[in-house]
């Protein structure tokens, strides 16, 4: 009778054992040496580097608010406890300092750190896998001479015991990050530089594709399957779907996407939260050619498979009514005492100054959650000199949950807009979120201290 | 022995049955409590402001709640008060025989009047009529009103008894919530500028660009939507205020630029707007655009007939 629990109990032991035994290894089986020699005192090769690293926006994860760039500390949340970016600076105690070029090269392409220990999917060496080994090796320059050395320490994850084992994520990436080389879907050259953009250093699947049961993005690539980039939901935004359907980039066009890259804005829309994060870190710093490279693949995208090209457009009678002052829903009340001065009564908004309501796809959009969260919480417009002024929308966090759920559903089916309800529960469930979330760069108010405005007057 | 054996058994059994069921009551305990855990919706957090007398101001005598637009829907004029707060929103459209300007009177009472600072309309009620020093006469709501109609808006007053000024005056009784007339909402309609300091218009011109000309215009001349309707009010030029304007006067439009201007930039606020300014930049900026041609103010001789004219008064 008792022979059999031993047997399990043994059997569980060697099994983990060699679970473990075999985890240590999987890592050096990822591990390349490239053989390559590079000059970090290499001026050209150190700007190259701080041009890749822009497009590959590793500041966005590996600095926090307030913070020394690149010194790391950013919470990802997770349902299981919160796991920190790490310290990339060149300090060698704290941080990279003391990496060779192979280790950069096998942290930033395979998820494994000197120690041969795997990383966190958080890092999205899934997609930096395809980035050539000379363009790290640029990156690798930038970050040993161009980025100054903060000491600060890295902080350990939150995750329980056990959960915390970091060799089981070798098996995560023997099974979902498989060896991968980038695979040109054209022979065009402008084409191909913007698949490699979006699915590599611009890691734009990170967020815009859906995750899988093991946190893995279901493709990584257009050839993989149709729901590459076919929208997702992601730390409380809806990233929106960039295929060609008509809730996705179907109503964009290249020069418009080309202007939100470069600007966080078009005349009807702009970039707010984590892309707002995206375009102030990163592509507002990248060059035309890329920027068009990147909107023109983009374009090129399939519509998500099921979902409509082109929606006939409801007849807008919403604008009519706030003309006349026909409030016939609490939401219209509301509306008009809260959004209607800056969104306007044909919730066209003011271009390049407050968002269209009318007809954004962010704001009809299947889910709500990036709807919800910028009325709850406010955010900024990202900075960029193309303009002079970057709006804000204040936080709405003092009215009820019935009634940002009231005004949300609103917005979301009047004009032209049509999407789901919500409900109280929805409201909620984001208020809690945001409780628990840090703020990032483009949650808080601009600098106008007189500097910064002479700043602004300047870049005339 | 088979019977002890079975007996064992069967007490094995229910033990584990109890077992069972205790892990189960536990899970369902457990279940319950991390269920009263679960956030609820929470109610609007309303804004308060403490009311005192208008004789002492140090006496606290209550409470003021400002109210949602959504509350008007619970007063027996609901029609006539929201007819009134559309006036103030969109003044210009609705009544374009009476304004000259492209301003409509929220375009400077923040909020629709329901903000401290931003020219609130919360004591306006009941702080009517008294003797103004500019016009050294007595002035009641409804003159005040058409002050800002004829100076602000550069166009003719309403008659008193219209039903569009009864409907106005309707938004701000019902904004007042019925505060006795001898309290008042402890709150200013304007925030301190230092009226000792010199305006440096060179800088104030720079100022202008940089953090008032993407909304307001290059040349002043304010914006519009897409329908023609006022967003951003023109500072200067025949469309703008009159001189007679509070706004024409370079300390009172500091005041209210520092604490209110631009909006769009903070995430607190209703308007996300204000406190970016020193108050030497309010200055200067106040002076740069107040300064600038405007429309004539026919009335003028009319004004400070006791004297006490402010030292930045334009006539």
């Amino acid at each position: 009778m008792k022979k059999w629990p031993r047997i399990i109990i043994i059997a569980g032991v060697v099994g983990l054992a060699l679970a473990f035994a075999l985890g240590q290894l999987l890592p050096n089986l990822r591990t390349k040496t490239s053989g390559i020699e590079v000059d970090i005192t290499d001026a050209q090769l150190i700007k190259k580097g701080e041009y890749i690293a822009r497009t590959a926006d590793c500041i966005a994860c590996h600095t926090v608010l307030g913070g020394e760039d690149f010194a790391g500390g950013l919470p990802m949340l997770t349902p299981l406890g919160a796991i920190y970016s790490t310290n990339i600076t060149p300090d060698k105690e704290t941080g990279i300092g003391n990496y060779s070029f192979d280790d950069f090269n096998n942290a930033t392409k395979h998820g494994v750190r000197k120690d041969k220990s795997a990383l966190y999917p958080a890092m999205p060496y899934p997609s930096y896998q395809i980035m050539p080994d000379e363009d790290v090796a640029a990156m690798y320059a930038y970050f040993m001479s161009g980025v100054k050395a903060v000491k600060q320490a890295n902080k350990t994850s939150e995750l329980p015991p056990v959960l915390n084992w970091r060799w089981p994520l070798a098996y995560w990436q023997a099974i979902f990050a498989p060896e991968r080389t980038f695979v040109p879907e054209t022979d065009d050259p402008v084409l191909t530089r913007g698949q490699y953009l979006v699915e590599g250093p611009g890691h734009c699947g990170s967020c815009h594709t859906e995750r899988g049961i093991g946190f893995q993005e279901v493709a990584l690539s257009n050839a993989d399957s149709e729901q590459y980039l076919s929208g997702a939901v992601i730390d409380g935004w809806r990233a929106k779907s960039l295929r060609g359907e008509h809730h996705g980039l179907g109503t964009w066009s290249t020069a418009e996407l080309v202007d939100f890259f470069k600007t966080g804005r078009t005349d009807i829309t702009a970039a707010f939260g984590a892309m707002a994060e995206v375009v102030e870190d990163s592509t507002q710093y990248m060059t035309e050619e890329d920027l068009y490279a990147m909107s023109a693949y983009l374009k090129t995208l399939s519509p998500t498979p099921g979902e409509p090209v082109t929606i006939v457009a409801k007849e807008d009678v919403t604008t009519q009514k706030l003309l006349d002052g026909v409030y016939d829903s609490r939401g219209s009340i509301l509306y008009a005492e809260y959004c209607q001065i800056c969104h306007r009564a044909d919730g066209k908004g003011v271009p390049r100054i407050f968002p269209a309501l009318e007809g954004n796809s962010a704001v009809y959009s299947r889910d709500a959650d990036s709807v919800l969260q910028i009325t709850l919480s406010g955010g900024r417009m990202p900075d960029t000199p193309h303009d002079r002024m970057a709006f804000t929308m204040p936080e709405f966090i003092n009215l009820s949950d019935a009634d940002i759920a009231e005004v949300v559903n609103y917005i979301r089916n009047s004009w032209t807009n049509s999407a789901s309800k919500i409900d109280i529960d929805d409201v909620v469930q984001m208020r809690h979120f945001l409780s628990k979330k840090p703020k990032t760069a483009t949650d808080v108010a601009p600098d106008l201290s007189i500097t910064a405005a002479v700043q602004g007057a300047n870049r005339e | 022995m088979n019977k002890s054996l079975f007996n064992l058994a069967s007490v094995a059994s229910s033990t584990s049955r109890r077992m069972t069921l205790t892990v189960l009551a536990t899970a369902v305990y457990a279940l319950a409590l991390s269920g009263c855990d679960s956030p609820k919706p929470v109610e609007r957090n309303a804004t308060k402001y403490e009311l005192v007398t208008t004789d002492d101001a140090n006496e606290d005598i209550g409470t003021y709640v400002l109210p949602q637009d959504t509350s008007i829907l619970n007063e027996p004029n609901a029609e006539q008060i929201f007819y009134g707060k559309r006036l103030l929103n969109e003044t210009k459209r609705l009544l374009p025989e009476h304004v000259g300007a492209a301003m409509n009177c929220n375009s400077c009472h923040i909020s629709q009047g329901k903000i401290p600072l931003g020219d609130p309309y919360i004591n306006s009620y009941n702080f009517y009529p008294r003797v103004m020093p500019r016009s050294g006469k007595e002035v009641d709501l409804e003159g005040r009103i058409n002050g800002c109609f004829m100076r602000s808006m550069n166009g003719k007053p309403l008659p008193r008894e219209s039903e569009e000024m009864q409907a106005m005056v309707a938004y701000m009784k019902w904004l007042s919530q019925s505060t006795p007339k001898n309290q008042k909402v402890a709150i200013s309609n304007a925030g301190e500028v230092d009226t000792s300091l010199v305006a440096d218009t060179a800088r104030g011109e720079q100022i202008y660009y940089a953090q008032c000309a993407t909304c307001h215009g290059d040349n002043g001349e304010g914006m519009k939507d897409s329908r023609g309707d006022i967003v951003f009010p023109p500072l200067w030029g025949d469309e703008s205020f009159n001189i007679g304007a509070g706004m024409a006067r370079t300390y009172k439009a500091a005041a209210f630029v520092k604490y209110n201007m631009p909006m769009g930039i903070q995430t607190k606020g209703l308007w996300g707007h204000g406190n970016v300014l020193t108050d030497q930049d309010a200055v200067d900026v106040s002076e740069f655009f107040a300064h600038k041609p405007r429309p004539d103010f026919p009335g003028k001789v009319n004004d400070w007939p006791t004297g006490n004219k402010p030292k930045d008064a334009r006539y």
